[in-house]
């Protein structure tokens, strides 16, 4: 399976430690194309890697910068626990509940440009976050046609890394850690069939992002962490054999306090592309 | 399967030169000539003027002129800009009365817009000076986001002390407590 898509993330403020929302009018955009190929390894198994190539482009009053570089690629393996096909047309008994659970893991490679790295000399530059992290994924998904509910929850372990330095200028090294990430995600999608059984799903999802706080040479950073809470909604088209999928998505927090701490307010606009070679 | 051997075989070229992918922990800086005037710790501060958000002008050697040292840290009023600041103003600026701290905004192209962002993010307690106005002071110490340099008063002139990003302050406090 192949895979291409292309996101465009647009700033819009951000949320400071309270919660509180600060606007302002800055011109900060980011362009995200994802390359990705997933393989079946086995009925059961799957793995599929994912390539970004970052483009960032901002202007502010009195400073613009623009710059472009690979992204941190995610590697990825699936495992379905069942053998069966679990979605239903109608339920009959409790069996016809049972939801597809998908467990997984995605191991984050550090090949961006960070303020760890000695491409970078200012944060314009950078196109990852320079760490390695290793998540578990569990993924429940039950779909009654023509409704699909879909569960999903990470948690991402980032690996303690040394760092000699910063922004390209070598400094007293140091050991840091970024903060164990979790990210719950809930969605509600409804499917109409269409001429020649191609299908058109429209889903919406609630997402709850919490990265805590990590450490410099073993001591709580009380300078990182955030939170993030966000709504995504997902317009898919497919056709009837479910080998040319293609869909758009617009990712929007509200801009208001408490949406989230620490974090930029962004929307994020997607188109994606995904072709399953038979 | 051939497209998946090139992708894997570009991905190898592409990440080669990634540094991040093997950290170091080795301590390359290199030795300063602390009769240089320059940006690294060791070296003699450069000089500058720049204009407050209250339009003031400011000289860093006759701020220094009446304190132990000063504190530069350079905004973009960012989360993370905004991390260090409400942790430098509650836990780090009350312990040093002795020690200057201003923050310079790099990105605000005059003085009023300065103003404004430093209204809308809550800093008014702080003050702020407008980087470019007229210095590129962003240049002179070789700074961007989240960089902090402290510059010790030496009698005749500045030494800077530290040069780098905030982090969780523990290096900064550990400079100012080294200050005369």
């Amino acid at each position: 399976m192949f895979g291409g898509s292309f996101n465009y993330e647009k700033y819009d403020g951000y949320w400071q430690s309270d919660g509180t929302y600060v606007e302002d009018d800055y011109d900060l955009k980011q362009l995200r194309l994802n390359l990705g190929y997933a393989h079946r390894l086995a009925p059961n198994w799957q793995a599929s890697v994912v390539v970004p190539y970052v483009w960032n482009d901002n202007e502010y009053p009195g400073f613009e910068s623009s710059s472009s570089g690979l992204g941190d690629i995610t590697a990825s393996l699936w495992y379905e626990t069942f053998d069966n096909i679990m979605c239903v047309y109608e339920v009959r008994g409790i069996e016809d509940l049972m939801p597809a659970i998908y467990l997984g893991g995605t191991l984050t490679l550090p090949t961006g440009k960070s303020p760890y790295g000695g491409e970078v000399t200012e944060v314009f530059d950078i196109t990852g976050r320079g760490f390695y992290r290793l998540d578990a994924n569990l993924l429940m998904d039950k779909t009654i046609w023509p409704w699909t509910m879909i569960f999903e929850f990470t948690y991402g372990v980032y690996l303690e890394r040394p760092v000699n330095q910063e922004w390209g200028d070598y400094v007293e090294p140091y050991d840091k850690q970024l903060g164990n990430r979790r990210l719950g995600t809930v969605s509600l999608g409804y499917t109409s069939f269409l001429k020649e059984l191609d299908t058109m799903t429209y889903t919406l999802a609630y997402s709850d992002l919490k990265e805590d706080q990590g450490t410099l040479n073993g001591n709580t950073d009380p300078t990182t962490g955030f939170t993030k809470r966000s709504f995504t909604f997902t317009a898919a088209y497919a056709t009837m054999a479910k080998d040319w999928i293609v869909k758009a998505s617009i990712n929007h927090s509200p801009r208001s306090d408490n949406w989230g701490s620490d974090f930029p307010a962004t929307d994020i606009f997607t188109i994606e592309l995904i072709h399953v070679i038979p | 399967m051939l497209f998946p051997r090139y992708l894997l075989l570009v991905l190898m070229i592409m990440v080669t030169g990634c540094d991040d992918l093997y950290p170091s922990a080795d301590d390359k800086r290199e030795p300063v000539d602390p009769n240089t005037i320059g940006s690294q710790p060791g070296q003699i501060a450069p000089d500058f003027d720049l204009t407050d958000t209250e339009n003031n002008m400011v000289n860093m050697f006759t701020e220094l002129n009446s304190a132990s040292g000063i504190v530069l840290y350079f905004t973009m009023w960012c989360p993370v800009c905004d991390q260090h600041m409400s942790h430098m103003r509650t836990q780090v600026i009350p312990n040093y009365p002795n020690v200057k701290f201003f923050i310079i905004d790099f990105v605000s192209a005059t003085v009023e817009e300065s103003r404004t962002a430093q209204e809308n993010n809550f800093y008014t307690d702080l003050t702020v000076l407008v980087n470019n106005i007229p210095q590129n002071v962003l240049s002179l110490y070789e700074a961007t986001m989240g960089t902090t340099v402290v510059i010790e008063n030496a009698g005749s002139h500045g030494i800077v002390r530290m040069n780098e990003d905030y982090k969780d302050s523990v290096k900064l406090t550990t400079t100012l407590d080294a200050l005369p």
